[in-house]
């Protein structure tokens, strides 16, 4: 249970090797029991620049795809998974675990201790977990609070210490690197009591604790007889535990009001000390009926210094909180649209923003735009292709907007707009953008009573709430739209 | 040379890790290690670049210190510079420990004999101890770093040489135990539970008992606590530390063998129970790897050591961590219902099914938890292990969330829709239910859907190459499914259709799918194509595409497509293509209406290559079986195929049609002459140690001695089968001896035409021989004399002692001169006449012979003869 290698590399589209290799480290201790393992299947760890052109082709990241190259289109060189076999100096380097996020691509050989061929199944080898987990911390350290590129660089060069701590023979002892950043910096402490691993020090100062709740609700509204709409609320509840003390216990209980929508498919912080099987059991796999575990969610635990996520959840609530249709047809040389949104009664109508995106693929820019809006105002961005309605901070009282108009395109330009594979032809969308403070739209929340602290002073408790919109889509009634299973069987 | 700067070590780092191999085959290579070791103890350099050299050492052991004998001096050499450390706080402590145990390590020098490594593990046990090692182990501060550091140390040691702290089981215990000012919980769990397994997997294959090993303190009374001997065992089998599901299950990793007295499993229970007690304390990642250790190390073991595991489960299963779910999955492997109930089970999969779609999991992850699900390890599994399967826990109820849609990334695509086959497969294997919507619909529209993208005008090739993996991955996983089959045939004829271009994915689809899907594609497809009109813009395509479908039927549509085609085909790649096609057919044996057809691209197509392969096609329709030709037009089987199309469709026919240079399969020798007929003819005996096709022998004189020889054809040769001899008519222009140069070109077994170069074949001086005609009877003397009157005085005459040998002259002139006898008085007098083509003679009276030897009166009518004669008659008696 190893990693061999990593490497850090930033993808650049437009240069000549169109990657370099920001960050890599090998791990020779690894290699010496890899060559034992694998033996005759052995394929050492290549240099940073052979590794880096294999990577980069792998991930169909380096040229154009003009031609059918068959090492690369053939329809049997199928992956499944991050997990990839790097043809290297004649050889195939296997398994190489790699992932491309914000530019950045991740990569790290985990050691496998055992000969690889026949391969054995990725779920008997203990380093690919770990692998991942290793390079999920790094993508987390780098990109926490980064802003620019100057922080970007500051934290890359910080990498080679942190592993150091975090992994000083390839054997990941902790994931989270801004922990192990705490613990040089808090190395001078000396601890009567046993320490947790993942917490490097002591918190001192003003007892607090802020809980905040994060609801996502994403949706797909098609407006058709025989596909029904989807909708899901997906809910983050992040907290910060300033508490003195090397193990201050604390419960948390999420609740619901009487009507409010049952939360499923809950993951806890590895932090949290036991859960109650109704909420381990809690899923969205079953169906939904009155006896469904409705709360008080409880969750004790023994808090980490920084802030974390305490628990994820999801959720299916009755009505989704904006239900709309959009119609686009194409008249000659126009495309006339109406829109209809209706906001749900039993939702907050108080928004920081609510916004409706409706963008135009593969076709020219606008040209022009004749419409009438019921409410809000309406901004075109003519070379984007794209509407933005924007309805603001409130409903009307009746609770229902709409819009229509005729759009007018000119020429396709080439460069201008990337090629869309899903809006083709009548297919098309609009797209909402919201958020609501103070909001959540299970009901769930964090009631200041129900926090139990179990350490010196009585700490200040916050908590806040925030409903916003992700993948909020509203389908092209008059065209096909791309379906779910979910949608069908409903 | 004084030490290298800050800036100078910083430019000789980069420069060596843009590329090791290059920087240390360069000039500086050889010293950098050496510079290393003594630049640490320099006091120009700051702590800084100090650090950034060390981790040069732990990345690069073996480039700067390649042998044993080098790494242990360089261990030496660091060991020395960490006690030379003043006693104040310093970064260097802790790289230093982890690179002396790199070096050791990474070098093959750790051992007991080794010096480093016998002052390297005092000290780190010492550390990890917690015992104060005096003054130069630097403040108080670092203790506590430096302890933790000691324990990574020492477990790396331990990994690399399995059973070396087998000794000190007792002593960990105690420090993990201990109440108060106590040592890092983690590094000494880790440590802890990776010395426990390999001490049990040693002790169990060597049929040993723990002996008291886990008690603290009995290891202290041998003196020192490391086990070389235990490590040696360890060693020449490196433990896995998480072996292969599939292999612990073939009783690789039995410890049934280990059987512990109640006292011992009652220290080993209570050593698991401390380390898993405190597990909660380690970080994650961390007691991820304590779960995979403890798991496979208590795998087989008597008594009720799972049930251990049950209080870490409800929490371990609440979490989203990637390793920790995958660590309970490793124990459900190692466990199976000891430790997982059916609802257990049941659980467990309904929290991975939720993990492998939760919002909050990364895409990567979710991945592999699809996987995970796809190989899961099942109580009670029905299939054969190691396929990729779904479980039987696993129904379309639980899956609905993981089916794929067209809004998924083309991995998590692939991913989703191999599920969904292995539900449709489940769900033809169960009635139709006919409620709701079936999972083969749906899987249906959603190949529709990809096609569809596929089909569009402009689409990236990414697009493209998902529908043909995805169609690839149905054609697989469905092949017993006609329903499936047929919507998928129709729906690729129609992408054809729609989008020629994209003829290349479907010549590999064709070539890497199995028949169900293949056949009925492939005659689609044909059909498809021949139905356009000839003078299409994708023609090229519709060429490419019919070279890869066009078989014998339907053969009047293909060839009125070609004919329709052939005059559209103006460039040299069009026509190359139009060939190909030709050729194709020619390998399916289409014989009538092809054969008009070439001979009409033969005249008709403008670029000559064109034509001429149009003729040379032809040529071989008309002149070769059909077995024949499709072994001289299939591929090679010899030249690997190269990844252009193009190349790799040519080179089967190339390696046919071109001239192989071959070792001889053939020998060739002269037989006995026959001296008769106008000119002189050489009987050649041929063998072959092969069956040989089609030999062609062809001759060639050194000089101009003689005419150009005629070839001489063969049609087939086998070994052993006697054949009849060859005759080689000479035509020389001068009668002198010769050598013939042989080549022989001929066509093997698998329809390679072969060249041969044979070694070459003497003529000699007698192998020209010719009698002259014979006389009436009676008139042979006068004849004779009249020959020999008739060389003078143009010709010249001379006398030779012909030596003979025991059998005398008559044998002599019977074996060599016997066709050229005009007058014979035996045994002693013999007049002799050749005729020498072109148009010489050579006349011998033998008389008078006596018992060594016989006088020779010789005349020729060329002077040039002479010498030749006066050797062959001096070479007779050796010959004899």
């Amino acid at each position: 249970m190893a990693q061999r290698a990593m490497w850090l590399i930033s993808h650049e589209p437009g240069t000549l090797l169109r990657g370099t290799v920001r960050f890599s480290r090998r791990y020779p201790t690894v290699e010496k029991r890899a060559k034992v393992f694998n033996g005759a299947t052995y394929v050492p760890i290549p240099e940073d620049d052979p590794f880096l052109k294999a990577l980069l082709f792998e991930l169909r990241l380096l040229d154009d795809d003009k031609d059918f190259v068959e090492s690369r289109d053939s329809c049997s060189h199928i992956n499944k998974t991050s997990i990839y076999g790097l043809p290297v100096g004649g050889e195939e380097l296997w398994p190489v675990v790699a992932f491309q996020k914000n530019g950045m691509i991740y990569a790290c050989v985990p050691l496998v201790e055992q000969t690889l061929s026949p391969r054995p199944p990725l779920i008997s080898i203990s380093g690919i977990s770990q692998g991942f987990e290793l390079l999920f911390g790094i993508q987390d350290f780098l990109y926490s609070g980064q802003k620019n590129d100057t922080e970007l660089n500051t934290k890359l060069s910080q990498l080679p210490d942190l592993l150091l701590q975090a992994c000083p023979f390839g054997t990941l002892l902790d994931a989270n690197l801004q922990n192990s950043l705490d613990s040089i910096n808090f190395a001078s402490v000396t601890h009567p009591q046993k320490q947790p691993a993942w917490k490097a020090g002591t918190y001192k100062g003003k007892p607090q604790v802020s809980i905040s709740i994060t609801e996502k609700v994403k949706s797909m509204q098609y407006d058709k007889r025989d596909v029904a709409d989807t909708w899901q609320v997906d809910g983050a509840v992040t907290c910060k535990c300033d508490l003195e003390g090397i193990m201050p216990n604390v419960t948390i209980s999420l609740s619901l009001p009487t009507n409010g929508s049952p939360l499923q498919d809950i993951l806890v912080h590895p932090c949290v000390t036991s859960l109650d099987s109704a909420i381990l059991t809690s899923s969205s796999i079953d169906a939904m009926d009155d006896s469904a575990f409705s709360g008080p969610y409880k969750f004790p635990f023994t808090p980490p210094l920084e802030s974390f996520n305490l628990c994820y959840y999801t959720s299916q609530v009755p009505v989704p909180p904006i239900l709309g249709f959009y119609q686009m047809k194409e008249e000659e040389v126009q495309l006339k649209i109406t829109v209809s949104l209706k906001l749900h009664e039993s939702v907050k109508n108080n928004f920081e923003f609510c916004e409706a995106h409706i963008p135009f693929y593969n076709r020219g820019p606008i040209t022009h735009v004749e419409y009438k809006v019921s409410f809000g105002q309406l901004e075109v961005f003519r070379e984007k292709s794209l509407l933005i309605w924007i309805i603001g901070q409130k409903f009307p009282k009746s609770m229902e907007i709409g819009l229509s108009g005729t759009v007018t395109f000119g020429a396709k330009g080439h460069e201008k707009q990337p090629f869309d594979q899903i809006c083709i032809g009548g297919t098309a969308y609009l797209k909402l953008h919201f958020r609501i403070l103070d909001y959540t739209l299970t009901g769930c929340y964090a009631d200041q009573h129900s926090v139990q602290v179990f350490a010196s002073g009585k700490p200040k408790i916050s908590t806040n709430r925030k409903l916003i919109s992700s993948d909020y889509y509203i389908w092209n009634s008059k065209a096909p739209a791309p379906v779910t299973y979910g949608s069908l069987l409903l | 040379m004084g030490p290298p700067s800050r800036e100078a070590w910083a430019q000789r780092l980069s420069a060596f890790r843009a590329s090791p191999s290059a920087f240390m085959a360069g000039p500086e290579g050889e010293d950098l290690g050496r510079d290393l070791l003594s630049d640490l103890r320099s006091e120009k350099l700051n702590e800084q670049t100090k650090v950034s050299l060390l981790a040069l050492s732990l990345e690069y052991p073996a480039q700067l210190w390649p042998d044993a004998p080098a790494a242990e001096a360089a261990a030496s050499s660091l060991l020395d510079t960490l006690v030379l450390l003043p006693p104040r706080p310093s970064a260097l402590r802790k790289p230093l420990l982890l690179a002396a145990t790199t070096a050791l390590v990474a070098g093959g020098a750790l051992g007991p004999t080794s010096g480093a490594s016998l002052r390297l593990l005092p000290l780190l046990l010492g550390l990890a101890s917690g015992r104060d090692l005096g003054r130069g182990f630097g403040p108080a501060s670092e203790q506590r770093p430096l302890q933790a550091t000691a324990c990574e140390c020492l477990r790396e040691l331990e990994s690399c040489q399995p059973g070396l702290l087998g000794g000190c089981l007792g002593l960990l215990r105690g420090l993990l135990g201990q109440e108060g000012a106590v040592g890092p919980v983690q590094p000494l769990s880790l440590l802890l539970a990776l010395a426990l397994r390999n001490t049990l997997v040693i002790q169990a294959r060597a049929g040993a008992g723990l002996q008291g090993l886990l008690v603290a303190g009995s290891s202290g009374t041998g003196g020192s606590p490391w086990t070389w001997t235990l490590a040696e065992e360890g060693a020449a089998h490196l433990q896995p530390q998480a072996p292969s599901w599939l292999a612990a299950e073939e009783g690789e990793c039995g410890l049934a063998a280990l059987e512990p007295n109640p006292e011992e499993a009652r220290e080993l229970r209570a050593a698991v129970a401390q380390l898993l007690d405190t597990s909660y304390l380690l970080a994650p990642v961390a007691q991820a790897q304590l779960l995979w250790l403890l798991g496979w190390a208590l795998r087989g073991l008597r008594g009720q050591l799972p049930v251990l595991f049950k209080t870490q489960l409800v929490r371990l299963l609440g979490t989203a961590q990637l390793t920790l779910l995958h660590a309970v999955l490793a124990l459900k492997a190692a466990f199976g219902e000891a430790l997982f109930t059916a609802q257990d089970e049941d659980l467990l999969l309904r929290r991975l099914t939720a993990a492998a779609q939760h919002p909050a999991v990364p895409p990567p992850a979710h991945l592999f938890y699809l996987h995970c699900l796809l190989h899961f390890p099942e109580n009670c599994p029905l299939g054969p292990t190691g396929e990729e399967a779904a479980p039987l826990l696993l129904g379309p109820q639980l899956c609905r969330g993981l089916l794929p849609s067209l809004l998924h990334d083309p991995m998590a695509l692939l991913a989703r829709l191999h599920l969904l086959c292995l539900l449709c497969a489940e769900d033809e294997e169960k009635e139709e239910k006919g409620q709701g919507q079936s999972p083969q619909l749906y899987l249906e529209d959603l190949l529709a859907g990809l096609r569809q993208r596929a089909a569009l005008d402009g689409a990236p090739r990414a697009l493209a190459t998902l529908c043909f993996q995805a169609s690839y991955l149905v054609a697989h996983c469905l092949a017993g499914q006609p329903t499936v089959m047929t919507a998928l045939t129709h729906g690729l004829v129609q992408l054809y259709r729609d989008r020629p271009v994209l003829a290349p994915h479907f010549v590999d689809l064709l070539d890497q799918v199995g028949p169900e899907l293949g056949e009925p594609l492939r005659v689609a497809l044909q059909q498809e194509v021949v139905a356009r009109p000839g003078k299409d813009e994708a023609l090229r395509w519709h060429l490419q595409m019919l070279a890869k479908v066009a078989d014998g039927d339907a053969q009047s549509g293909t060839l009125s497509f070609l004919q329709a085609a052939a005059a559209h085909c103006k460039d040299w790649g069009l026509q190359q293509a139009l060939l190909q096609v030709c050729r194709a057919l020619l390998r399916a044996g289409v014989r009538g209406g092809l054969a008009d057809l070439l001979q009409a691209l033969a005249w008709q197509l403008e670029d000559p290559d064109g034509r001429d392969h149009a003729r040379l096609y032809y040529v071989l329709l008309a002149h070769l079986a059909t077995p024949k030709l499709q072994v001289a037009l299939g591929p090679s089987l010899v030249a690997p195929a190269l990844a252009s199309s193009l190349v790799a469709e040519n080179q089967g026919f190339v390696a046919a049609l071109m001239v192989q240079e071959a070792p001889a399969p053939i020998q060739l020798s002269v037989g006995p002459r026959r001296a008769e007929g106008p000119i002189p003819v050489l009987q050649l005996q041929v063998e072959v140690l092969e069956p040989v096709y089609s030999l062609e022998l062809r001759f060639r004189v050194e000089g101009q001695l003689y005419a150009p020889l005629g070839a001489v054809h063969v049609p087939c040769l086998c070994p052993g089968r006697p054949a009849r001899p060859l005759l080689l008519p000479l035509q020389p222009r001068r009668p002198a001896p010769t050598r013939l140069d042989v080549r022989a070109l001929y066509t093997t077994l698998t329809g390679l035409t072969c060249h041969a170069h044979l070694p070459p074949l003497p003529v000699t001086f007698a192998d020209l021989f010719l009698p002259f005609p014979q006389p009436p009877e009676g008139t042979e003397l006068g004849f004779f004399e009249e020959l020999w009157d008739s060389c003078l005085p143009k010709g010249t005459e001379s006398r030779l002692w012909c030596p003979l040998g025991p059998e005398g002259l008559e044998a002599l002139v019977s074996r060599h001169l016997e066709p050229f006898v005009m007058v014979a008085q035996p045994p002693s007098s013999y007049h002799i006449a050749i005729r020498l083509p072109p148009d010489s003679r050579l006349l011998l009276r033998l008389e008078a012979a006596q018992a060594d030897g016989v006088p020779v009166a010789l005349r020729t009518d060329d002077w040039a003869v002479l010498p030749l004669a006066g050797d062959y008659l001096r070479g007779l008696s050796a010959a004899a």
